[in-house]
């Protein structure tokens, strides 16, 4: 028997988190991996219920181009229209329902069905079918009645496209928050528009998202998991006597570093290191450039700070060891997508984007040197969450050093977090993901017992 | 050995190189590839073509100069990567090899693969795809000086690695 999505043995999504900051407790029931009601619930209350990443503007650039993807389980592609907005419909043909956009991206002045040949525009309108008149007389034929379905809500803020199927949802710019912050310094140093570089990749986790999506927040576990990418570097850079911006700044896995990380709020969080060598970095060249325009607070914010955020559920952002764009989804409880980009300046000289490229194929990548370690941990945390006798996970490291609010360097950036500590090892932001969890799938509940 | 070399040469000398990574022989191994090797293994773009100007886009695996190599193979050996502790068995299937040119220093090659690999945490993950190579002649004997591998897959299972394609 399943009632609201929760196992019989519980009374409701509360029961899934331990929260007791007093007693310097946070912790999660395991089987929120892997239970499939959980994710059921999820899909209604989270993914389908409000705003989730899309794409980025550079991947629709120009009119015609398009961009399928998924809210959720649900089929969507975004599609720049000839007036320069964006639209955003289902991506099942308003017909019989095959899927109308069956190449992931590309460019086109209308869509036509492949199954039986009923065409629309890039504003979602049906402009014709086949054969109408022996098929409908005038009364029983409207063709708007095959008008795509548009997604309730589509908005973008500094490149990044989000949309909600659900309409009541508050403004985009509100529920990104504190993270307007973060994702504006993330943008600053293109001296023109950023530009997805050329390749992208997409690979599967055998775990619930949930997992992975607590593996970004998560900087405790570089250290460890991560050493041995730290040790493959400096090997080949005492082998081939790098420098410049060839080096990669391995100073964050190996030694204890200056660092913060932030609850931002509705889900969302951040943290940023200390750069033992911010000159090992491209955005270094435009040192001088970046002074005349802004505070030394916020040059320090983009020079010498490696930052990372996660935008609640679906995004994350990081300049750590390259600029990188990843996006992701359930496809079952115990599996997941992930795609990945870089993401760089546009106009950016061919040794610096070279640079870039090489940290990060280094580093992501389902063929890079710390990603699989990654998937390898998230994978065998999946197998482990069916410990039901040892149920908890916990997650409160660092509880008793929160700051309600920003910290100082918040602050510098007129950064409004829920709240912040002074290391990127704590785990407080990931508190602030499982509350958001909790508070959307109580809302959702509630919604639909009316 | 500016002597033409001929396609069954060729073959053995891929095959040799795929008993080596099989066998786990990874310092072997690397002994085949010149000082300036280039391993490169292209990802793709939203279209699912294969990137194809190496340094300005996005690749899997793209390494200039051995100690590239020898880093990966520093790391999958050192123990503390948990994707590669235990090591994947793998075995390189390699068919259809080709001559494409042979010059007086290089020979061009081609290749299929098809590469099966099992651990335990993972099952099976089967890999296809091409090999395109340029053999040196290196004091009497070939090495690599170039090895593009293209993968058919580009929806990865978990992960990869260059022992397993």
């Amino acid at each position: 028997m399943v009632t609201n999505g929760v196992r019989p043995n519980r009374r409701g999504f509360a029961d899934y988190i331990d929260d007791r900051p007093g007693d310097g407790v946070f912790r999660v029931d395991r089987a929120i991996y892997n239970d499939p009601d959980v994710l059921e619930a999820e899909y209604r209350n989270i993914f389908e219920a409000n705003w989730v990443f899309l794409c980025h503007e550079a991947h629709v650039r120009n009119p015609g181009d398009y961009f399928a993807t998924h809210i959720g389980r649900q089929p969507v592609f975004v599609v720049r229209k000839p007036d320069g907005g964006l639209g955003c419909y289902l991506n099942a043909c308003g017909h019989r329902g095959a899927t109308l956009v069956t190449a992931r991206t590309g460019n086109t002045k209308g869509f036509v069905c492949p199954y039986h040949g009923f065409c629309f525009d890039t504003a979602g309108k049906c402009t014709a079918v086949s054969a109408p008149k022996t098929g409908w007389t005038e009364a029983h034929f409207d063709m708007a009645d095959y008008d795509l379905t548009p997604v309730a809500r589509l908005d973008s803020y500094r490149g990044l496209v989000f949309g909600s199927l659900a309409a009541d949802v508050p403004e985009l710019r509100d529920h990104l928050g504190a993270a307007t912050a973060l994702i504006d310094i993330f943008v600053a140093p293109a001296p023109q528009e950023l530009e997805i570089v050329a390749g992208f990749s997409i690979y599967q986790t055998a775990c619930n998202w949930k997992i992975m999506h607590e593996n970004g927040p998560d900087a405790y576990h570089a250290p460890v998991v991560h050493n041995n990418f730290a040790q493959a570097v400096n090997f080949r850079e005492k082998r081939e006597s790098r420098s410049g911006v060839a080096r990669t700044d391995t100073g964050r896995l190996t030694g204890r570093i200056e660092s913060a990380s932030y609850d931002l709020g509705n889900g969302h969080t951040a943290f940023w290191h200390k750069r033992p060598n911010p000159e090992a970095f491209p955005i270094y060249a435009q040192k001088a450039e970046l002074e005349k325009q802004f505070t030394p607070g916020r040059v320090e914010w983009i020079l010498g700070r490696g930052r990372h955020m996660t935008i609640f559920p679906n995004l994350l952002l990081n300049d750590l060891a390259s600029t990188h764009l990843r996006c992701y989804r359930p496809l079952s409880v115990d599996r997941m997508e992930t795609m990945i980009w870089c993401i760089a300046p546009a106009g950016e000289p061919p040794e610096l984007r070279a640079a870039r490229l090489r940290k990060f194929e280094d580093f992501f990548l389902p063929s890079g040197m710390a990603t699989p370690d990654d998937v390898a941990v998230a994978e065998s945390a999946q197998k482990a969450s069916f410990a039901f006798n040892s149920k908890w996970t916990s997650m409160g490291r660092g509880i008793d050093f929160k700051i309600d609010g920003p910290d100082a360097a918040a602050r510098e950036l007129g950064m409004a977090p829920r709240a912040s500590s002074n290391s990127w090892d704590h785990e407080i932001a990931m508190q602030g993901v499982y509350r958001r969890w909790l508070q959307m799938m109580e809302r959702g509940e509630e919604h639909r017992r009316g | 050995m500016a002597e033409p070399v001929s396609a069954a040469a060729v073959a053995e000398f891929l095959y040799r190189e795929a008993r080596l990574l099989d066998s786990r022989k990874f310092g072997e191994w690397l002994d085949l590839f010149c000082e300036d090797a280039v391993f490169w293994a292209p990802a793709v773009g939203m279209d699912g073509a294969h990137t194809t100007i190496p340094e300005l886009s996005l690749n899997f695996i793209y390494i200039v100069g051995r100690a590239g190599l020898e880093a990966r193979v520093f790391r999958v050996e050192s123990g503390g990567s948990l994707a590669s502790n235990p090591l994947p068995q793998t075995r390189h299937l390699v068919t259809n090899v080709t001559v494409d040119s042979d010059g007086p220093g290089e020979v061009a090659a081609f290749a299929n693969t098809q590469v099966v690999a099992f651990c335990e945490a993972r099952g099976q993950q089967i890999l296809n795809g091409s090999y395109e190579y340029v053999l040196r002649k290196e004091n009497g004997r070939l090495r690599i000086a170039r090895k593009k591998i293209l993968l058919l897959e580009y929806v990865i299972d978990g992960y990869f690695d260059f022992f397993t394609i």
